[in-house]
């Protein structure tokens, strides 16, 4: 009885799944596909198993249903009744919301999001985000965290990103916003924004092109625009889950990878913090980080459940 | 069978009916797996029975009405192991009131399955995170940033053909992790049953 193994059917399955993510299916291969599925229904089941799996590897966000506000209700036209009420309650008054949605994304959680209007956006950890979509200006609420968005254009249509008093608005561009205590830190990767703040002196716009990076403050307004070209990919390697350290302190590495974990990093021994280090490592991997730290630096590193301990007593 | 469209991408019901398997399906296939191991003989039956019940399902006319995806699945697979019975000639006669007596585990699911689609999902990216730091990097530009196995070809400087292979080797490992007996559930009958 020569009766093919599952375990070689569920192969041949991610090598079709993987082609049909591919998405390129030629002719002969669309007839070897089904030359194959013809020869033995569990091949089809696990085809179909395989692609379900591959799906929720890539899908974007697939666990939105638990952290997404409004499930459903993409677009909600106020037209009276309880909408208005709620509209009212929220100080927006008159402008329809043709779209609205809520993001929060929990510690070490980076989400890439598709919003209404064909824009994208990157979502950092402990980040939240509201969307209001209207119909004179698509304006984004960052409350906490960092974004980076890549934005459909629509001259008719601004995109204003709101960071407490800070604003940022774009055309059609792509930048980053990072909510800091006092203000917001902005980099552009495309085109050019406008930034200001929407408190007394800093009304002024500046506008900061591709290349740059500005701390605006919500008192003072933007600082001069900084040429950080080469940096900018890097600062946005938290897209890719990556912290990509050229020269910084430990002190701030260690800073940057308590952004995406619970289980903190502490620098025990303060003379450890000023030093610099160079390397590549994922977002959600500070035991990494820390042995890296301790072989360079001759540092004990002790992995508790919640703190990862650099330096000191061995 | 037999009907499937495999055109570039897949129709927009095709798709649907992938996503719906991964989300209603998937995370009760450990639970369903775990009872069909307890009455069958080996690992490579339980294998067949699995294939074989998403071919039935990913075959349904219509999958909305399903009020609970996780019994229509026990019960399909139940109905894939008669009919192998049925069609076996020789029968082990344990296995005929074994897979009666197993009756019926799928209306109280434990706990952490209610959590459901979610769990399965964070079992996935787990086994994922298992896999070599170029198997890895693809499956995360895919998800992080959205592109294509083509434009992650580009941005790495290989041949698609590099891309595809090491998704397809990523994809298998992380099948076989979710056919594997989860160590942190009893295989006992009574694992799932912990208050």
């Amino acid at each position: 009885m020569s009766r093919e193994a599952s375990t070689e059917i569920d192969a041949a399955a991610a090598n079709w799944a993987a082609r049909l993510d591919a998405n390129v299916i030629s002719a002969s291969d669309q007839a070897a596909l089904d030359d194959w599925l013809a020869g033995d229904s569990r091949r089809e089941g696990a085809l179909w198993r395989a692609r379900a799996v591959m799906a929720l590897m890539v899908e974007p966000m697939p666990q939105t249903q638990t952290h997404r506000a409004p499930a459903k209700p993409d677009r909600r036209v106020l037209l009276g009744g309880m909408g208005l009420a709620a509209a009212v309650a929220a100080g927006v008054v008159l402008t329809p919301i043709l779209s609205r949605q809520r993001y929060r994304t929990l510690v070490g959680e980076i989400r890439r999001v598709p919003l209404a209007d064909g824009s994208m956006a990157a979502i950092n950890t402990d980040t939240t985000l509201d969307i209001r979509f209207q119909k004179a200006e698509r304006a984004v609420i960052l409350d906490q965290g960092e974004a980076w968005f890549q934005v459909a254009k629509d001259r008719a249509r601004p995109f204003v990103v709101a960071a407490g008093d800070v604003r940022v608005q774009a055309v059609g561009t792509a930048f980053s916003v990072r909510r800091k205590s006092g203000g917001a830190e902005v980099r552009v990767t495309e085109g050019v924004v406008e930034v200001w703040s929407d408190k007394g002196a800093g009304k002024m716009r500046r506008r900061v092109a591709a290349g740059e990076q500005v701390f605006v403050s919500d008192q003072a307004g933007a600082s001069s625009p900084v040429k950080r070209p080469l940096e900018m990919d890097r600062a946005l390697s938290w897209r890719e889950g990556q912290i990509v350290l050229d020269g910084d302190t430990i002190g701030a590495a260690a800073a940057e990878f308590n952004r995406y974990n619970n289980r903190k990093i502490v620098i025990v021994d303060p003379d450890l913090e000023g030093r610099t280090v160079v390397g590549w490592f994922r977002t959600n991997e500070p035991e990494s980080f820390a042995q890296a730290v301790g072989v360079a630096h001759d540092a004990s590193v002790k992995v508790g459940a919640d703190v990862i301990m650099l330096g000191g007593a061995g | 069978m037999g009907e499937l469209k495999l055109a570039q991408g897949g129709g927009k019901s095709e798709r649907e009916r992938v996503r719906w398997l991964g989300h209603e399906i998937l995370p009760h296939e450990q639970d369903v797996r775990a009872w069909l191991r307890r009455s069958l003989v080996t690992s490579n039956d339980v294998d067949d029975v699995i294939q074989e019940s998403y071919c039935r399902l990913a075959n349904l006319k219509a999958v909305e009405q399903i009020e609970s995806p996780r019994a229509y699945f026990f019960q399909t697979a139940r109905s894939v192991v008669l009919e192998q019975m049925r069609r076996a000639r020789i029968v082990r006669i344990d296995a005929v009131t074994e897979i009666d007596a197993l009756r019926i585990e799928w209306d109280e699911p434990s706990p952490e399955r209610i959590a459901g689609g979610r769990k399965e999902l964070e079992r996935v990216m787990k086994i994922v995170a298992t896999l070599p730091e170029r198997s890895r990097r693809i499956f995360e530009m895919r998800r992080v940033l959205g592109l294509s196995q083509k434009e992650i070809a580009r941005q790495l400087g290989v041949s698609e053909n590099v891309v595809e292979n090491e998704a397809a080797r990523g994809l298998k490992a992380v099948l076989a992790g979710l056919a594997k007996a989860d160590a942190n559930v009893a295989p006992s009958s009574t694992g799932e049953r912990r208050a």
